[in-house]
């Protein structure tokens, strides 16, 4: 089946910049949220960052106006869902909340409609059995910001069909996207391997082989990795952070997933990184 | 104290190219390899440089023979990548005087990061004086204790470790892997590239060792095991993850 209209559900931090990417791609977009402020909020970035690009001349005002006119907000989801060959749902990532929202899409989309989310850390497979489709259930995990990061993870479990996986791959590469096909697991492969990474930086500050910021500059400058483990961790907050990797360690039940001592002594004590000042590093003297 | 005068006492790439770096920066190098006098040689060098193969018992011959003949204040050094800094120290009778020095060469750009290893009986000073060295060089130098890998060669080993298990369990193809990495995180390289550059045996033992001393759950991944049986070393042998030609 080919893809000719999409549906994004959640016009937050992920699910504007996915509309906007199937709009300039030429699809057109219901992008819906639960008020009507939400989905000016998410249009309004939408409309900001194609005037940059304007301004970049890296496209006409023509086209950036052709992109806007494509994307139709929505707030009901009857509206939003009825008519699509699939729909991308970018919402809060709370199991509960999204296996309500399947329940209820699986009933109002067409029996042919896929069904794409976003989610970079509820399973696949569990919401999947909620509806009556899921051979039509596929993930598509995008990254921030979802304009400019050219990968998307698109993750199948058991039950995903073939030509479902194939309509899903050949939309990334019409979007200008690289698709990575993995099974459904826990961090799927990126936020899995990053862990591991995280961890290893994070495992030898405890252990007390080196300071945060020899373990950052050492994989900057040998391998040219664009920042450290401590730097990305203080960027994204802490608790968040510490949050993620509990559930990998969870799910994955294994040692090298444990949440390091530094993380957990540096949440409890309220430095959370960059947005409180001080996290492994102190950022106070630079406001 | 300033170091007007270097030692090279081995071989090899990093051998040449330290050379040339230290002649650049102004100091008096002094090059020689395993098989004559070295220690003769290197009788009035401020700083010892030893580049010789990973070989504990050889080594150690190096550290003794130039503690023999050098000057009481001269700094030896060790370019080793395995913990080793504390039992080299012990062959000598100088031991706040040893350090590791483990030069890593950029595999995008030409230039060196150093990961300054302490041993247990190293000196502040011995790693101030080793920490103005290098920066006199122009080489951008870390600091941290002796740790099997190191700082780099563990994190690298570990994300080998783990992709080849999400590779041998079927979730992704390796080639996905390594692309996801690249064009979602920025990564500079994937897990698979980085080991086949490495060098797939070089990561098991790097693996071997850090689950003999840091614990279990750094043992290698059954597959990368395989690998090194097959000769599957990486782009030295033309075959690793991927095929050379």
């Amino acid at each position: 089946m080919e893809v000719k209209k999409i549906a994004v559900l959640g016009a937050g931090v992920m699910g504007h910049g996915i509309a906007q990417i199937c709009a300039q791609a030429g699809y057109p977009v219901n992008l819906r949220d639960t008020k009507d402020e939400f989905v000016e909020t998410g249009i309004g970035k939408i409309r900001k960052f194609l005037g940059g690009s304007v301004e970049r001349q890296r496209m006409t005002q023509a086209e950036a106006d052709a992109i806007l006119r494509r994307i139709k907000g929505i707030t009901d989801l009857k509206e939003a869902g009825n008519d699509v060959d699939l729909v991308i749902e970018a919402i809060v990532e709370d199991i509960n909340i999204k296996k309500e929202l399947y329940r209820e899409l699986d009933q109002i989309c067409r029996p042919d409609t896929i069904f794409a989310s976003n989610t970079s850390a509820q399973s696949i497979t569990e919401m999947a059995m909620t509806t009556k489709r899921p051979d039509k259930f596929i993930g598509m995990h995008w990254f921030n910001p979802a304009q400019l990061m050219r990968g998307i993870e698109v993750i199948t479990h058991d039950k995903t069909s073939k030509e479902t996986l194939d309509a899903v791959v050949n939309l990334c590469k019409k979007l200008g996207k690289e698709p990575g096909i993995c099974k459904d697991s826990p961090g799927f492969i990126v936020n899995r391997l990053l862990q591991i990474w995280y961890n290893e930086g994070l495992n030898m500050y405890d252990e007390g082989i080196a300071e945060p910021q020899d373990i950052d500059t050492a994989l900057k400058v040998a391998y040219n990795f664009r920042m450290g483990p401590f730097e990305l961790r203080d960027l994204v907050g802490l608790d968040i952070a510490l949050a993620s990797t509990g559930t990998h360690y969870w799910e994955l039940m294994r040692e090298q997933f444990r949440p390091p001592r530094c993380l957990i002594m540096k949440v409890k004590a309220g430095d959370l990184g960059r947005k409180t000042g001080k996290g492994f590093y102190d950022y106070r003297s630079e406001s | 104290m300033k170091i007007p005068t270097v030692g090279i006492v081995g071989e090899g790439e990093l051998a040449a190219n330290l050379q040339e770096l230290l002649v650049k920066a102004d100091f008096k190098v002094i090059a020689s390899d395993l098989s004559g006098d070295y220690a003769k040689q290197v009788v009035d060098v401020d700083l010892v440089i030893e580049i010789a193969p990973e070989d504990i018992a050889v080594k150690k011959k190096v550290f003794k023979n130039c503690d023999a003949k050098c000057s009481n204040e001269a700094i030896l050094a060790t370019t080793t990548a395995n913990p080793w800094v504390t039992q080299l120290a012990r062959a000598t009778k100088r031991p706040e005087k040893v350090i590791g020095l483990n030069f890593t060469k950029n595999p995008f750009e030409e230039k060196y990061l150093v990961q300054i290893v302490r041993g247990l009986q190293t000196s502040d000073e011995t790693i101030q004086t080793a920490r103005e060295f290098l920066a006199r060089v122009g080489i951008t130098a870390v600091n941290l204790g002796e740790t099997p890998g190191f700082i780099l060669d563990r994190v690298i080993a570990s994300i080998v470790n783990e992709a080849a298990v999400m590779y041998s369990s079927k979730l992704a193809t390796k080639e996905d892997i390594d692309n996801m990495m690249k064009v979602c995180v920025n990564w500079p390289m994937g897990p698979f590239e980085f080991a086949d550059i490495l060098g797939v045996d070089k990561i098991v033992e790097i693996l071997d060792s850090m689950s003999q001393q840091l614990g279990h759950r750094y043992q290698p991944c059954f597959l990368l095991r395989k690998m090194v049986d097959a000769g599957w070393l990486g782009k030295k042998t033309g075959r690793g993850f991927y095929v050379y030609s």
